[in-house]
C-alpha cells in the first residue's frame, strides 16, 4: 500500500503530508495536525460533529477522504479567532449559554458561520434549516438558535 | 471506524476514468460525493482493492439546457440542483426531491449520480460487520435466506434513493459510458428489481449524464417523502406525481411513482386510470392513491414496521396528487 504525498490548506496555512489514501480528512486532522475541534462522534454522517468548512461550504470531514481535500480551503473551528479574539459566532455561543457538553459546538459554529457569510439576517426557519444535519444530544437548540441570531447582522444591530 | 485499505485512484477527466475502469475491471469501486460509500466500505459491506474519487473529473458538472431537455452531469452536486432555477421552474419534484436528501451540509457533496446509483438498505444488512457476524448472512451477503422475513428466499432490501421516482415520473433517462461504447436507457431500467444486486450498471460503466425532457404543455409534479424526523433521513416511503394537461383542459398523462418499498421504485400503472381523461377538480386522488398502496408491499425491513410503511403509501401518493395538482394550478391550468 502507498502513501500518497497531499498538500492541505487548513486555516490559511499549507500542510505538506505523506498518508494513506483510505484516511479520511477527520482522522488527518486530528491525528496528523493535532486538530482536535473535529470530532468524531455518530462515524457514519448522520451528527455534523466532525463539520469542517470546505472552500467555505460545512462537509462532513468523516465522509471525506484527506486526500480528497488537496487544493481546497479547509477551515477548522481553530481557525475562527482571529488574534486571540473569538469569533462573534463563538462570543454569542458562550453569552447564551448555547454550548452544554461542547461535543456539537464546534459543527455548530462552522455551519453557523456559512451561514451567515451568505446569508447575514437569516430568518429563524432559515436558521433551524442550516442547522438541521447538524445534532445537539444535550438538546439545547433553543440556545443555539438564539446564539445564532444574536451573531447575525439583525441581532448585533438591535443588541 | 477505519476504512478499510484500499489504492486510490484520482483521474481528473471522464476519458481517464474510463480508462481506469476498463483498466482495472471489476477491482474499483467509484466515490463520487462519497456520503454513501464510505459508510458502506467502513462497515466492511465493500472491500475493494481499488477505489476511484471523481472529485477531480471537471467535465462531469452541470446543468445545461438544450433543445426539448435539461442535461444534467452525474457529478453535480445536490445543492446545485437545490439552487438551479431552472430546475425548481421545469420540475418541482427534483427540485424537491433534491432538497429532502439529508442535510445541507450534505447536499454539498453528495452527486446526482451517487444519489441515483445507491444501492439498497435493510436494517439487518447495513449494520457493522460486529453487528452482521452474530447472525447468519442473509441473502444480500451471499447467505442462503432473508432474515427479515425468516426463511424468505428472495431480498427485500429497500431503494431509498429520493431522486429516482422524480425522474423516473419525468421519464428521465441516463447516460451510461464505458470505453469506447454509450448507451442511454429509462432510469427505470437502472433497476433490476433484485434486492441482492439491485442496479444493472455494469462494474465497467460510468453515469455520465442525466437527460430530463421538458414537457409540452401545461403540468405539475410533487414529491413527497415520509421520514422519522425532518432533516437526514432516508425516505421510509416516497411518492413523486407527474401530471400534464390536454388543451382542452383534461389530464393526459399521469405518472405515479412510489419510492422506498422494495428493491427499486414502483410505477404504479393502475393510478393512471383514477386521473387521466379527468379534469383536475374531477380527478379521483383517493382511489388513485389507494391503488399505489395495492401496488406497494413493504416489509419490515426499515425503521418502521411494512404494515405501516404501507398505509402511509396510501397517504404519501393522495399528497403528491395534491401537490401536482396544485402545481398545475399554478401553472395556470
Amino acid at each position: 500500500m502507498e502513501k500518497h504525498r497531499v498538500t492541505l490548506r487548513v486555516n490559511g496555512e499549507a500542510y505538506d503530508l505523506l498518508t494513506y489514501p483510505h484516511r479520511t480528512l477527520l482522522e488527518v486532522l486530528r491525528e496528523d495536525l493535532h486538530l482536535t475541534g473535529a470530532k468524531e462522534s455518530c462515524g457514519e454522517g448522520a451528527c455534523g460533529s466532525c463539520t469542517v468548512l470546505l472552500d467555505g461550504a460545512p462537509v462532513r470531514s468523516c465522509l471525506l477522504l484527506a486526500i480528497e481535500a488537496e487544493g481546497r480551503e479547509i477551515t477548522t473551528i481553530e481557525g475562527l479567532a482571529a488574534g486571540g479574539k473569538l469569533h462573534p459566532l463563538q462570543e454569542a455561543f458562550v453569552e447564551h449559554h448555547a454550548i452544554q457538553c461542547g461535543f456539537c459546538t464546534p459543527g455548530m459554529i462552522l455551519t453557523a458561520k456559512a451561514l451567515l457569510d451568505a446569508t447575514p439576517e437569516p430568518t429563524e426557519e432559515e436558521i433551524r434549516r442550516a442547522l438541521s444535519g447538524n445534532i445537539c444530544r444535550c438538546t439545547g437548540y433553543a440556545k443555539i438558535v438564539d446564539a445564532v441570531k444574536a451573531a447575525s447582522a439583525g441581532g448585533r444591530k438591535s443588541g | 471506524m477505519r476504512l478499510p485499505l484500499f489504492q486510490c485512484l484520482s483521474p481528473r477527466s471522464t476519458k481517464e476514468a474510463l480508462e481506469i475502469l476498463d483498466r482495472y475491471k471489476g477491482r474499483v469501486k467509484i466515490i463520487a460525493g462519497g456520503t454513501d460509500i464510505i459508510n458502506r466500505l467502513r462497515q466492511r459491506l465493500l472491500s475493494p482493492q481499488y477505489a476511484m474519487t471523481l472529485k477531480g473529473v471537471s467535465d462531469l458538472r452541470g446543468i445545461k439546457r438544450k433543445k426539448g431537455h435539461f442535461l444534467i452531469s452525474a457529478a453535480t452536486t445536490l445543492r446545485e440542483i437545490v439552487e438551479s432555477p431552472d430546475i425548481a421552474g421545469f420540475a418541482a419534484a427534483i427540485a424537491e426531491s433534491a432538497g429532502l436528501v439529508a442535510a445541507p451540509p450534505i447536499r454539498n457533496v453528495a452527486t446526482v449520480g451517487g444519489n441515483l446509483l445507491q444501492n439498497t438498505r435493510c436494517l439487518y444488512y447495513n449494520q457493522s460487520e460486529l453487528v452482521r457476524k452474530a447472525a447468519p448472512p442473509c441473502l444480500k451477503q451471499g447467505g442462503k435466506s432473508c432474515a427479515a422475513l425468516k426463511g424468505g428466499t428472495r431480498c427485500f432490501s429497500v431503494y431509498q434513493g429520493d431522486l429516482a421516482p422524480s425522474l423516473i415520473a419525468f421519464d428521465a433517462r441516463v447516460v451510461l459510458k464505458k470505453a469506447g461504447l454509450a448507451r442511454t436507457i429509462p432510469v427505470l431500467d437502472l433497476f433490476s428489481r433484485n434486492g441482492r444486486h439491485p442496479l444493472t450498471i455494469g462494474d465497467d460503466e460510468i453515469l455520465t449524464d442525466i437527460i430530463v425532457p421538458i414537457p409540452k404543455g401545461a403540468y405539475g409534479s410533487s414529491y413527497q417523502k415520509l421520514r422519522l424526523r425532518s432533516g437526514l433521513e432516508y425516505p421510509l416511503v416516497s411518492s413523486s406525481v407527474f401530471l400534464s394537461l390536454s388543451k382542452e383542459g383534461v389530464i393526459d398523462r399521469a405518472r405515479v411513482v412510489v419510492g422506498a418499498v422494495g428493491p427499486a421504485p414502483t410505477v404504479v400503472e393502475g393510478a393512471a386510470a383514477f386521473l387521466v381523461g379527468k379534469r383536475p377538480a374531477e380527478a379521483d386522488v383517493e382511489k388513485a392513491a389507494e391503488s399505489a398502496f395495492s401496488a406497494s408491499r413493504p416489509i419490515d425491513n426499515l425503521a418502521l414496521p411494512g404494515s405501516y410503511r404501507r398505509k402511509m403509501v396510501k397517504v404519501f401518493t393522495k399528497r403528491a396528487i395534491e401537490g401536482a395538482l396544485l402545481s398545475l394550478r399554478k401553472a395556470g391550468a
